[in-house]
């Protein structure tokens, strides 16, 4: 018996993770904020940390309208040329 | 585009409980047995469309991943679909995939929403749909595996998967199936398919972010605003109260009553729009008021909506689609909230590309 397979027949996308840092002291940090409730307290918040035992310092501030949604990549392509490294998440 | 793409098998023995249990193997269930995806059987689905087999219908817009009319109908295989179904599925697909519909969001989110599909039209009598008693319940095999196979493309090709890109909080019933018709027989107002606007004969399947089923009963009311009361105040209740938008099936008892008195379809939406509102300072008392929110969903300067001291359910009349559905007897209509509007999910059609003989 021969059956079809149910999944998508895209081709699967090369994803690729960035090199890991070798060490953040003193890097520049960005922010994307995601709209949710308490999104950009918490964000604030964990950057600060980085900044306080760390030495960094806070670049930008992204935001994105809805949070179900990607980031528009213009979003992306700018801020990776500010940024050596972003922080993200939910704050509900 | 190509005609000549080839597509992955999977070799079994010929034995089909043994299908059954590799179909379990490969992940590729919603926990019920599925149909084993056998070629017959798919090829005999595509050939309800007529289109090339990897004509695409949709993409998911996180990962890419396309769905083809190929991919579409082997899930509808799976879920027990006959190939008259066939176009009532590539239809919903259309509808999801209109950005505005969001179905990565309303699928990947804690919300636990469900694409709801609304047939309406001609072609829902000519497939058996049942659109009359036990209208959400089971027991039809159109409504039931058409359904069914939206959940498993969404799982299958879209990788929407429970627990790692689908993270609902608590889901609910309707992500193993969330498909009716609507109710022609008897129904007073203008099908949806005809106040979409699509041309006499031409049915459509409506998909909507649906977020549980909420029971309106009232078997003692006997005007209209007794019975859209009765649904406004389902509309409005603390846990379901949002700026999203509302579809309401009005049992033909009810609807009865609505239309009896010379209601339109517009006056009951403006009616329960206008009724289905809690104040603001109800709202702040249970911790659901944002302050500007109101902003954020109509633009800059809508502040003064909320100012007037109400919150209400959508943010007008259009935003609730009303219609009827269910057996003869019964005071039982329905409101189904839906998933975030802040999120960006709002309510889309498509037509149904069949005839009906």
């Amino acid at each position: 018996m021969q059956l079809y397979s149910p999944l998508s027949t895209t081709p699967k996308r090369k994803a690729v993770r960035a090199p890991a840092l070798g060490g953040i002291d003193g890097l520049r940090i960005g922010i994307l904020e995601n709209g949710k409730l308490n999104a950009e307290e918490m964000l604030n918040e964990v950057a600060a940390l980085f900044v306080q035992h760390h030495g960094c310092t806070v670049r930008t501030l992204a935001s994105k309208k809805n949070a179900s949604a990607p980031a528009p990549s213009n979003t992306l392509v700018q801020v990776a040329q500010e940024v050596d490294f972003l922080i993200t998440g939910l704050g509900d | 585009m190509s005609t000549t793409a080839s597509f992955r098998t999977h070799e079994v023995p010929d034995d089909l409980l043994a299908a059954i249990d590799y179909c379990y193997d490969q992940g590729w269930t919603d926990g019920l047995p599925v149909v084993p995806p056998v070629v017959a059987r798919v090829k005999a689905m595509l050939a309800a469309d007529g289109r090339p087999a990897d004509t695409v219908i949709a993409r998911h817009p996180a990962t890419g991943l396309d769905l083809s009319l190929h991919a579409a109908a082997v899930n509808a295989v799976m879920a027990g679909c006959l190939p008259e179904y066939f176009p009532v599925v590539v239809a919903a697909f259309e509808a999801m995939d209109k950005p505005d519909f969001n179905f990565h969001g309303s699928t990947a989110s804690t919300g636990g929403s469900a694409p709801l599909l609304i047939v309406s039209g001609p072609y829902a009598e000519e497939i058996g749909m049942n659109a009359d008693v036990n209208l959400f319940g089971p027991g039809n095999r159109a409504n039931g595996t058409i359904g069914r196979a939206t959940r498993l493309i969404l799982r299958n090709v879209f990788q929407m998967l429970p627990g790692i890109s689908d993270k609902s909080t608590q889901g609910n019933p309707g992500k193993y199936s969330f498909c009716i018709a609507e109710r022609a027989r008897g129904n007073p107002w203008p099908l949806l398919c005809e106040a979409q606007g699509y041309p006499k004969g031409t049915s459509s399947v409506t998909a909507y972010a649906g977020g549980g089923f909420c029971n309106v009963e009232n078997h003692g009311g006997n005007t209209p605003e007794q019975i859209l009361g009765s649904v406004a105040d389902a509309m409005a209740n603390y846990g379901c109260i949002t700026l999203g938008q509302a579809v309401v099936i009005l049992a033909p008892e009810h609807m009865q009553i609505v239309a009896g008195a010379g209601w339109t379809r517009e006056k009951a939406q403006a009616y329960l729009f206008a009724q289905a509102k809690r104040s603001v300072e109800g709202m702040k008392s249970v911790g659901k008021y944002r302050d500007r929110e109101y902003d954020t969903q109509h633009g800059e300067g809508a502040h003064a909506l909320a100012a007037k001291g109400f919150m209400h359910r959508g943010l007008g009349p259009d935003d609730i689609l009303v219609t009827m559905g269910g057996g003869d007897a019964g005071g039982h209509s329905c409101f189904i909230p839906s998933w975030s509007r802040g999120r960006g999910s709002i309510m889309q059609h498509s037509a149904i590309r069949a005839e009906v003989k």
